[in-house]
């Protein structure tokens, strides 16, 4: 790993003025954890002039939760999130993915921010190689996208945004001088890419300062799974997350969320259009999962995550009954 | 090394690097300085700068866990954190944890369960199961389990060290109750 | 080493404790120690005596190699090949180094590890060595910081000409694909084992067939069948993953050479050392304190090594080199892949009657890919056929890992055994109860085995295949171990004896983490009636009497006998100094308790630092050699003893499928093994319990996965690389039996490999009976398992 330049940075504004001088002759990134960062540094992937220190600005980790929803700082870490007694019982499905996050190591250190900025796990994306001597044709793709795959086989990442999806969450952006925005994170995720630098809209000289997730309806039901070969620690075959809101016995509206198996986590909107208006059963269940995967496009190697995920959801939404 | 050039925004008293500086960390109860420059991770401060090599490097990207110390008495990859981050922490290392040379109820547990063979992940085992049994004396076999999801023994001492932390565990309750009679 | 001197005839008990003893005669020689009697009646030997380094180990202070810091030490840095195949035009090392910082480079002019070309005039007129595969080392530099090597390294400059290249094992076999070498090769064994047989043709890339171990009339073996089960088994590429990774610190100044190495075997890293740097093996010292694990892949210097001594030398400074994770899976070792072709051959009451194997293997750039010999030696077999043949790619060489060849074998060839057990619809265990019968230690043991085993499993409540109704479903299988018992001949080791009653325990082998210190403690103390924690063990040291490689699962079989006879000697010596003090005579006397007395009269007896005290003692210093087994060898090659005697093992597996995802469980593993005279049972047990682990970690999840446009290696670390952590070990029982063979004056042999060869299979067979589907390809993981489960083929 090159040495850099490290600025603790005091402010939020002054976060942002420092990062909107990067170039690509001297770039400079922001810094949280470092989880993510640290990976990317020390397989030389990036190599950043100047780092600003993010964890030197206060106020960038609180959870707040009230009547209107939950706002997550920046810097809140998946331990906290995994923990959370408040959080826990309002968006379990969060909670849980927080919890199947990495090691305890890393969650202890990692930030829900940096958690939703991370480059992908694809093992030719993590391998400077294919960023400086060859190009990446990803034939061994058994753990790449089942879905809309035709531009782009990588996955994001980020397990956390796949129930932050089912939760209709929004980051919130700052732009120094005052100037903020927020987005959903639907369209703040894009698909992955080699070449970018980012796998989202975050902008230049833009800080992620916090997760907006809307508050939960009475009677909402969600469930989280992540399938993995190992449990110890393992990164997902796909995870699945799903909120019900109920009316009696009978789903009103469903999300259901589908990650790891698409270059950003999925809708499945199908399987959740058969649930509308029915009880949540085996048949239920199991017609949902059957439409969930029926626009699936796997490749010559990742057929077997088709029928994972054909489980997996069938699995979650029984789960969240 | 990289020779980035000052960037004019940048406050010169917050910045910090690229070449080597002395940095002082808390470590194991004592105020240790060192020269490092930004890059440095934790463990290598601790291994090379200060000499303290029980602590090791498997990986070095966090997925193995042998470089665990805690930080602010929590676990952490010493090998995915910056030395600059553990300023204003304290740190404690393997050699922190039976500093007067009574060893750690965990330790005595791994001696005599033989929750150890090559040993080159004890000293991480060691911190994440001390840890544990520190926290939460009633923990169970999945606590145990759950505690070490993110080291990697190859030689295959998990049950050992199963056993090990449990029974340590079970000591930590019987002082409890002893001390509180 | 020799065995001169008188012989003589003793009569022994000999078999299992607690099933049969029967008498036996053993010639031996009349030096040797009269042989102990079981464990029961020993006082140190065979208790759970606590590991010697434990308090190290858990306090951090065990210094690794990883961990040696010296005066004025230089970092180093390897530098890789990025291509899979080529010819190196030209090296340009000049910027780095000028880079600050940087005191020496050195390219690497030959390779080791690889098969070398049976004609080199081929490549003679190559500048640099060919690389031929991606991660090859080429080069190193050495810095005043491991940063500034780092930066300095990426500034070599390497012209290459790409060569067409192949990594997968199918396709190198093909007659057209691109040639890996030149022409025939050669692959010398190492200390570690592995090598291939000397000149076998080789046609392309496919080198063979070794027809070792065949004989009798295959085509009448089928046609004496009633039934033939038939199936093509494949097998992966395992890398060793020790956690502390290779490494050296190489220390060359006034033509002596200091090397710290993380090895296997110190002596073969300084024969290989001797032999690459032309010195005499005295000007070289290597030195292990501690190893982090090998599994195998740690002998010798290697190629990094090489260059760690190369560098230091150039830069007369001691030069540290540790391989990076990347390097550890990449360049230096790995288990062979294998595709066995298996069909067998029964009568109706399972008597085999043909056993033909074809089988492939890639060890990459080396040979050595077989499959093992449990084909010809474990079930007697009038017909059998083998054809093995190693296939070359543009990948990383194998080495000898834990049960070389024979994980790969059993995995198949215990599947095919429950297969014909499957159709005879015979019981698995009955089946070899039938069969196992050759005249040997290892089946006696087994057969025992079996009989513990399937009680304390719970064999007779398995079900048969694919009862469960349900998506997950659980089943029960088992299947046999055999692994040579090996024994290194040039073992020696040393005891002196200070006159305060201080002991210290001298052998040059290594203690690697499987407990040598304790063990050889152990034996002493016993011989010397101490505490083990009264010896003062001394091992990892070239400057110390040799001794045996951790690997062939032979330390405890040639170290011990060993240490017990130079105790043995050195307890004989003190009796007849200390005689005259209690008014008896040498003989009478015995050691106990800390205490040398009269073996009638207890009574008269004297502490043993007072007694050496009073006799005058100074010192004493008592050698001892590893004589050869008293029943002899059935074969020897060098320091390579290989005894008529193997070591069993039988394993009991249960295991849950979830058919939806494809995920296996393995829930719980009853092992019981046999390991001649366990010398330390919680050391024994530690060992089985890793093997177990590792087999698990083999049979469901580790994969090498090579890109096959570039050659790299896309999971070369530990999160992707996947092995079996907390949450995967499965509940594991141990059963240990104690088998005195009166072959030595231990009795002892080893276990680590054969508590790993039969894991898989065991798990395999499970499988099968919780799905009622074979599962031919490993990993077991949820996309070959989910294919499995979809196949036509049972």
């Amino acid at each position: 790993m090159k040495s850099f330049e490290w600025v603790d940075a005091k402010s939020v504004e002054q976060a942002a003025a420092l990062l909107a001088a990067t170039s690509a002759r001297e770039p400079v990134v922001a810094k949280a954890g470092g989880m993510d960062l640290l990976d990317l540094m020390k397989e030389g992937i990036v190599q950043p002039s100047r780092v600003v220190n993010l964890k030197s600005i206060r106020s960038l980790d609180d959870i707040q939760l009230d009547r209107s929803g939950m706002q997550l700082g920046a810097l809140v870490t998946l331990a906290r999130i995994e923990r959370d007694a408040g959080l826990r019982s309002h968006y379990r499905a969060l909670a849980e993915a927080a919890g199947h996050a990495a090691t305890p190591q890393v969650r202890n250190a990692a930030t829900i921010g940096g958690n939703l900025l991370q480059r992908p796990r694809c093992w030719y994306f993590r391998n400077e190689h294919f960023h400086q001597v060859a190009k990446a044709d990803h034939s061994e793709h058994q753990h790449h996208a089942i879905f809309d795959n035709q531009q782009t086989v990588m996955v994001h990442a980020s397990t956390l945004a796949t129930p932050l999806l089912a939760y209709d969450a929004s980051v919130h952006l700052t732009l120094g001088h005052g100037s903020s925005r927020t987005v959903l994170l639907k369209d703040f995720l894009l698909p992955p890419a080699m070449e970018r630098d980012r796998d989202t809209l975050i902008a230049d000289g833009e800080i992620l300062t916090d997760v907006r997730v809307p508050a939960i309806q009475a009677n909402t039901r969600c469930a989280y799974h992540k399938q993995t070969e190992r449990d110890s620690y393992d990164w997902p075959i796909c995870d699945v997350a799903v909120v019900l809101q109920m009316n009696g016995a009978v789903v009103a509206n469903a999300k259901i969320v589908l990650g790891w198996v698409a270059p950003t986590p999925r809708r499945a909107v199908d399987a959740e259009e058969i649930l509308v208006g029915r009880e949540i059963d085996e048949q239920s269940a199991i017609e949902a999962a059957a439409a969930a995967v029926q626009a699936a496009t796997p490749l010559a190697k990742n057929a077997y995550k088709v029928d994972v995920l054909r489980a997996v959801v069938k699995r979650t939404i029984l789960a969240a009954r | 090394m990289s020779v980035a050039t000052h960037h004019p925004l940048a406050d010169s008293s917050d910045s910090i690097g690229p070449e080597p500086r002395p940095l002082s960390l808390l470590v194991n109860g004592k105020v240790c300085t060192a020269l490092a420059d930004p890059a440095t991770t934790l463990v290598e401060f601790l291994r090379d700068a200060l000499g303290l090599t029980g602590t090791k490097i498997g990986c070095d990207r966090g997925a193995c866990s042998a470089c665990t110390v805690w930080i602010d008495g929590e676990v952490a990859a010493s090998c995915m954190t910056l030395a600059f981050d553990a300023r204003a922490h304290s740190i404690t290392t393997i050699e922190g944890l039976a500093p007067d040379g009574q060893l750690h109820s965990v330790q005595r547990a791994f001696i005599e369960h033989d929750a150890l063979q090559c040993g080159f992940c004890t000293p991480g085992m060691v911190m994440s199961c001390a840890h544990l049994v520190n926290k939460n004396p009633d923990c169970t076999l999945d606590d145990v389990k759950a505690a070490i999801s993110g080291h990697l023994c190859r030689c295959g001492t998990y049950p050992n060290i199963f056993k090990a932390t449990l029974a340590a565990a079970a000591e930590a309750r019987a002082d409890e109750s002893g001390g509180s009679k | 080493m020799s065995n001169t001197g008188s012989f003589e005839q003793r009569s022994l008990q000999a078999g299992i404790v607690g099933e049969t003893m029967t008498p036996v005669t053993r010639k031996m020689p009349g030096t040797d120690p009269p042989a102990w009697p079981t464990n029961a009646e020993l006082h140190v030997v065979g208790k759970d005596v606590p590991r010697m380094d434990a308090l190290d180990k858990v306090t951090g202070r065990a210094r690794y190699t990883f961990d040696v810091q010296l005066p004025g030490m230089l970092y180093a840095r390897a530098i890789n090949s990025t291509v899979p195949h080529a010819r190196i035009k030209s090296i340009d090392t000049s910027l780095v180094e000028r880079y600050p910082g940087v005191r020496a480079v050195h390219v690497l002019e030959r390779l080791t590890m690889a098969a070398q070309l049976r004609d080199p005039g081929a490549e003679a007129n190559e500048p640099y060595p060919v690389i031929r595969f991606t991660g090859q080392p080429i080069a190193a530099v050495a810095a005043i910081s491991a940063r500034a090597a780092e930066a300095a390294a990426q500034l070599i400059r390497i012209e290459y000409e790409p060569l067409p290249h192949v990594t997968e094992l199918d396709q190198a076999m093909q007659t057209n694909a691109p040639a890996v070498f030149p022409g025939p090769t050669e692959q010398a064994s190492s200390a570690g084992g592995g090598g291939a047989p000397r000149g076998l043709p080789q046609k392309g890339n496919l080198r063979g067939p070794s027809k070792s171990g065949s004989h009798g009339d295959i085509g009448r073996g089928f046609r004496d069948a009633d039934v033939v089960v038939e199936g093509e088994y494949r097998t992966q590429v395992q890398t060793h993953t020790p956690l502390e990774a290779h490494g050296i610190v190489a220390d060359w100044r006034d033509d002596e050479l200091t090397l710290y190495a993380s090895t296997q075997h110190v002596f073969s890293v300084r024969e290989e050392a001797a032999e690459i740097f032309e010195l005499p093996q005295e000007k070289i010292r290597v030195i292990s304190d501690y190893t982090g694990g090998g599994f195998g892949a740690k002998y010798g210097v290697g190629n990094y090594g090489t260059l760690a001594i190369h560098l230091s030398r150039k830069a007369g400074a001691p030069v540290r080199l540790v391989l990076d994770r990347r390097e550890e899976h990449v360049s230096v070792g790995n288990r062979p892949s294998s595709l066995q072709r298996l069909k067998i051959g029964a009568k109706r009451d399972g008597t085999l009657t043909a056993i033909e194997l074809h089988s492939f293997g890639s060890g990459g750039v080396a040979a050595g890919a077989g499959v093992g010999s449990c084909h010809h030696n474990m079930y007697p077999c009038p017909n059998v056929s083998i054809e093995h043949y190693d296939v070359f790619t543009n990948a990383g060489p194998c080495a000898a890992f834990r049960g070389p060849g024979q994980t790969q074998g059993i995995f198949a060839f215990e599947q095919a055994i429950d297969a014909v057990a499957a159709r005879l619809q015979m019981d698995p265990v009955a089946l070899r109860n039938k069969i196992d019968t050759r005249d040997a230690d290892d089946v006696r043991a087994r057969a025992a085995e079996r009989r513990i085993g399937a009680e304390k499993f719970g064999w007779s409540r398995r079900s048969a295949p694919g009862s469960d109704s349900g998506p997950i479903k659980r089943g029960m299988g088992m299947a046999q171990s055999m692994w040579p018992y090996i024994v290194n001949g040039y073992t020696t080791c040393e005891v002196r004896i200070s006159g305060d009653g201080a002991v210290d325990a001298f052998c040059g082998t290594q203690d690697i983490g499987t407990g040598t210190r304790t063990v050889f403690a152990q034996v002493v103390a016993e011989e010397l009636g101490l505490q083990p924690e009264a010896i003062d063990v001394h091992v990892g040291d070239t400057r110390f009497p040799p001794g045996p490689p951790s690997g062939g699962s032979r330390v405890t079989s040639s170290l011990t006998p060993a240490a017990r006879n130079a105790a043995y000697a050195a307890a004989r010596d003190i009796a007849n100094r200390v005689a005259p003090l209690l008014s008896a005579k040498g003989e009478e006397l015995v050691f106990r308790g800390g205490r040398i007395e009269k073996r009638d009269d207890p009574a008269v007896s004297l502490g043993f630092a007072e007694a050496l005290r009073r006799a005058g003692v100074e010192s004493l210093v008592h050698r001892a050699d590893r004589r050869d087994d008293y029943e002899g060898y059935a074969h020897k090659a060098g320091d390579l003893h290989i005894s008529p005697h193997a070591i069993g093992g039988v394993q009991f597996a249960e295991v849950s499928v979830d058919t939806e995802t494809g995920v296996v469980k393995v829930e719980r593993v009853l092992a019981v093994h046999d390991c001649g005279r366990p010398i330390n049972p919680k050391l024994v047990e530690s060992q089985i319990l890793g093997g177990v682990i590792q087999g698990v970690s083999y049979a469901l999840y580790e994969d090498r996965r090579l890109d096959a446009a570039t050659g790299v290696q896309l999971n070369a670390n530990i999160d992707q690389y996947k092995m079996v952590g907390s949450r995967e070990t499965p509940q594991i029982e141990v059963h240990v039996i104690e088998l005195l063979g009166r072959q030595s004056s231990t009795d002892a042999r080893g276990v680590a490999e054969p508590a790993n060869v039969a894991t898989a299979a065991a798990i395999a067979n499970a499988f099968f009976n919780a799905t009622g589907k074979r599962i031919y390809t490993l990993p077991m993981t949820p996309a070959n398992v989910l294919a499995a489960l979809r196949s036509e083929q049972p």
